[in-house]
């Protein structure tokens, strides 16, 4: 077990910059995501702490040993595979057992890990089988034995998840939350899917384009996102946004540039972003329906898609669309006319998108 | 301990090395080794020593005219046959694409000639062309056609030895074709369908457009090997009557081992050279546009 | 419409027989040939219905010393085809995995030269360094027919292992050497076969380098057969009968590996 610190980390590949300088302190024992769209040098990252990708110009530490130079092999990380990589000449057992007898473990000591890992993963019924006669949970865990019989200092895993299905996703989620929990292990993991990340992280690295744009616990990167990207990236359905100014004249509230006004309770913040270019960011689960036609701003119903939980409701203001998530069960269809008004909302700053204030109602 | 070990670090150059040691010693050392017999007299037989004498023999080889003809004689192989096998195995192709009994016999019997040993086919075909007891003129006389002489004689040697290389090769475009056609996806075909396209328009506006590709690379292929065909040309003809089938890599090989002029055996081999590079310049191009 | 299609469908059969006849007919004939005597073969007209006799098989195998040239075909190409899988699969390798595009080219370079254009200086150097008529000579030449198809095959191969296998290896402690001689080749089996039995086709049915540097100590096959017919004057049940000899080997090894002969011949033109 060990952290892992990256320091003003580069990389580039030709001209092209894949990373642009990322520093991210790595606790022991920590389980954090690096999440983002694709091509935001997540993936990259990842393999430059394996040590299958060179580094440009920077650190990684990996304990307190500068790694920057060593071979994948004597670093000492598992790492997991988006498509497995299985060896599919060997058995179950020969695959986990390859990068023991690599390192000259005696015969009865690998026999002893590999039945403990297939019997933590539940494969020990498959232990004979080849790659190709199994199913791909199945082969997801075999993938992750291989990585656990190693006890390695730190567990690498690429979009691990991605090739299953929707169903098995969700599960094999939980188990690899609760392998974390048992083995306590430093655990890096990739992936896209900002609700994985959601689900289990310690913390989060949202990237983007080669930067790190926000570094924290789950619950604060969804209440306190540090800019209008970060804010649209984590939650589903996204955040709504409206361009447009503060007024605090004869009255407080928010004018969209597409003429919707939102009203907003008065705030001293709102005296301070008077006049300046604003987005306004309302998480659809942020919305209710006003109680009277005074208290919202109006929308026109688009689409309603009720999924017995909640609803979900497609509106839009002067052209704007907005989606609003209702916890209770309200009779609405399509054309009608609905005044929403916000209970949270965020504000953040026109030009270059940090966020300015987050106000609860 | 922590340090890649030399076979590591060096990987990308040591994998290759021997490989392109092996090459760069046995193949490109000896052509450059022609290359500078081109501009010398030697002859292997006269015992006079080597001596530098510029372009001359460029200039009496040029002059030759059995080296003009060779040339002609050269290309009109190549292209007659690779047309040839290239219609016919991009038709043999399109009517062999659908399932039906037997299909795995009938690519088995197609890769037959491929694998056959060419100086061996030359030689069958040989005694099939034999002007007194071959079945060639068996089949022309007993269908009341005059017969002929067939590589006996200097105007019907070339069409003759056309047809060897085209019942050989043929195969070879029709499997790669096959080839091509296997990994084309259904769709367009079927959208093609239900817009109504009679199967000759579906042939001519989607199957053969979707295969060019392929058909085009294979024809280079083809091309490439067809310049240099050797084996049926020695063995049936050894580029007879007189020079009458005779191709620059017969040629090249008289002029080597049978004269001993070596100075104007490279002047040959060095043109075979540029025919085979502009073809294979041909397929890079080639290649690379069908990628975009 | 239904009898529409059941003309149609009979006359598709008509023509793959007609196709298959007109492949196929070459090869009978030269069988049947095989199995005549002199005077059958010359008979005119050609005679279908003859009673067939071994002794041009006993005189091609009795008389010449086929054996002998049967074995120095055999040892030749599993030669050759060996060298050139030691020394082309890793740079093979090389090419699928570090993109060395240059190098691929260059090594099919042999394979778009004319022979000769080499065989030339190989004949003269042969001479003085008193190689000509040994193995050693045989086997190399034969190797610039093995190793080009060794290294396109078998790049296009590696090209379709994921790369994370490799890597995988190596986080868990293999070198990359170790990766490839652990992991890559024992999972190498089907595109190896293609490549042997292409390459080795191909140096069996090899006329001209042998023609070139051989003699009779290591005289290959397609060499005796030609000489064949040109010392025995139109001996033409002999002739066959050695050239189903030369033929059978290569064809059952085709029939036992059709689909990876299928594959390796098209692969070039064909992606994926």
């Amino acid at each position: 077990m060990a952290s892992v610190d990256i320091v003003n980390v580069k990389k580039s590949f030709d001209r092209a910059e894949i990373l642009r300088g990322v520093s991210i302190h790595i606790q022991d024992g920590e389980f954090v995501v690096l999440v983002g769209p694709s091509g935001c040098g997540k993936s990259t990252l990842l393999r430059m702490i394996a040590g299958l990708e060179t580094i440009s110009s920077g650190e990684i530490k990996i304990g307190d040993q500068l790694v920057n130079d060593f071979t994948p092999r004597d670093r000492d990380v598992a790492m997991v595979f988006q498509n497995y990589a299985l060896y599919p000449h060997m058995t179950v057992a020969g695959n986990m057992a390859f990068s023991l007898k690599l390192r000259g473990i005696d015969r009865a000591e690998i026999d002893r890990r590999v039945a403990r890992a297939a019997e933590i993963l539940g494969l020990t019924a498959l232990l004979d089988r080849r790659p190709r006669h199994l199913s791909g949970g199945q082969r997801q865990r075999v993938a992750m034995g291989r990585a656990i019989v190693r006890d390695p200092r730190v567990f690498l895993f690429d979009e691990p998840l991605s090739n299953l299905d929707a169903k098995l996703r969700v599960a094999m989620r939980s188990e690899i939350k609760d392998l974390h929990q048992r083995l306590k292990t430093t655990m890096v993991y990739v992936t896209h899917d900002q609700i994985e990340a959601m689900t289990m992280a310690d913390r989060i690295v949202v990237m983007r384009d080669g930067r790190v744009e926000q570094t924290g616990e789950p619950l604060e990167l969804y209440d306190t996102p540090a800019n209008l990207f970060v804010a649209g990236f984590i939650g589903s359905p996204a955040m709504n946004f409206l361009k447009g100014t503060i007024e605090v004249a004869d009255r407080t509230g928010f004018v969209a540039d597409t003429g919707t006004f939102v009203p907003l309770p008065p705030s001293p913040t709102h005296g301070e972003l008077a006049g300046r270019p604003l987005v306004l960011g309302i998480r659809p689960e942020h919305l209710r329906i006003a109680d009277g036609a005074a208290g919202g701003f109006e929308v026109g119903v688009k689409i309603v898609e009720p999924t017995g939980s909640e609803t979900q409701v497609t509106a839009t203001a002067n052209g704007a669309d907005l989606i609003a998530l209702f916890r209770e069960r309200h009779t609405v269809r399509q054309g009608d006319q609905l005044h929403l008004t916000p209970t949270h909302f965020h504000l953040f700053d026109g030009q270059n998108g940090a966020r300015l204030a987050s106000v609860s109602i | 301990m922590h340090k890649p070990s030399f076979i590591e670090k060096n990987i990308r150059i040591l994998f290759p090395l021997p490989a392109f040691l092996f090459i760069a010693l046995l193949m490109i050392f000896p052509i450059v080794y022609t290359l500078a017999l081109s501009f010398t007299s030697w002859n292997l037989t006269s015992g006079a020593p080597m001596r530098f004498i510029g372009l001359r023999n460029y200039g009496q080889i040029l002059l030759e005219p059995r080296f003009v003809d060779a040339i002609v004689r050269t290309l009109t192989f190549t292209i007659c046959a690779v047309v040839i096998e290239a219609v016919l195995g991009t038709a043999i192709a399109i009517i062999l694409n659908r399932a039906f009994i037997g299909k795995s016999l009938a690519k088995l019997l197609l890769l037959l000639p491929l694998v056959s040993t060419p100086v061996a086919v030359g030689i069958i075909f040989n005694l099939f062309y034999d002007p007194t007891i071959g079945l060639a003129n068996f089949a022309l006389s007993s269908l009341g056609l005059p017969q002929g002489l067939w590589v006996s004689s200097a105007a019907t040697v070339i069409p003759s030895l056309i047809i060897v290389d085209v019942w050989q090769w043929t195969p070879m475009i029709t499997l790669i074709v096959l080839a091509g056609l296997a990994g084309l996806s259904e769709e367009p075909f079927e959208a093609a369908r239900v817009d109504g396209a009679t199967q000759w328009q579906v042939l001519r506006y989607v199957t053969i457009p979707m295969v060019m590709p392929v058909i085009l690379t294979a024809v280079i292929l083809r091309l490439i090997d067809a310049l240099k065909t050797f084996d049926i040309i020695f063995a049936m003809t050894g580029g007879g009557p007189g020079y009458a089938s005779e191709t620059l890599n017969i040629m090249g090989f008289k002029y080597s081992f049978e004269y001993f002029r070596m100075g104007q055996a490279s002047v040959i081999l060095i043109a075979l050279f540029f025919l085979v590079l502009l073809c294979s310049m041909g397929i890079m191009k080639l290649r690379s546009s069908s990628e975009n | 419409m239904n009898k529409n299609n059941r003309l149609q469908n009979a006359l598709f059969y008509v023509v793959v027989v007609f196709i298959s006849l007109v492949v196929l007919f070459p090869f009978l004939w030269m069988l049947s040939s095989s199995f005549k005597t002199q005077t059958d073969i010359i008979a005119w007209p050609p005679k279908l219905i003859f009673s067939p006799t071994l002794q041009n098989y006993a005189k091609v195998f009795g008389e010449q010393d086929f054996l002998k040239y049967f074995i120095n075909s055999t040892v030749v190409g599993g030669l050759a085809v060996g060298l050139s899988l030691v020394i082309g699969l890793p740079a093979a390798y090389a090419i699928s995995r570090f993109t060395q595009r240059r190098l691929a080219l260059f090594i099919l370079l042999a394979r778009l030269m004319p022979g000769i254009s080499f065989l030339m200086p190989w004949y003269i150097i042969a001479s003085r360094l008193d190689l000509m008529d040994t193995y050693v000579a045989l086997v190399l030449s034969h190797m610039l027919i093995a190793l080009p198809i060794v290294v396109w095959i078998m790049s296009a191969y590696f090209n379709s292992i994921p790369v994370e296998l490799e890597e995988s290896a190596m986080v868990d402690g293999a070198t990359r050497q170790y990766a490839f001689w652990a992991i890559i080749l024992p999972m190498s089996g089907p595109g190896i076969i293609t490549a042997v039995t292409l390459s080795f086709i191909f140096s069996w049915n090899n006329f001209m380098f042998s023609q070139v540097l051989s003699m009779e100590k290591t005289k290959t096959l397609p060499i005796a057969v030609y000489n064949f017919v040109s010392y025995a004057e139109v001996d033409w049940g002999g002739v066959m009968a050695a050239a189903v000899a030369i033929m059978a080997p290569a064809i059952i090894l085709t029939m036992i590996f059709q689909k990876f002969v299928v594959k390796g011949l098209t692969m070039g033109a064909v992606k994926g």
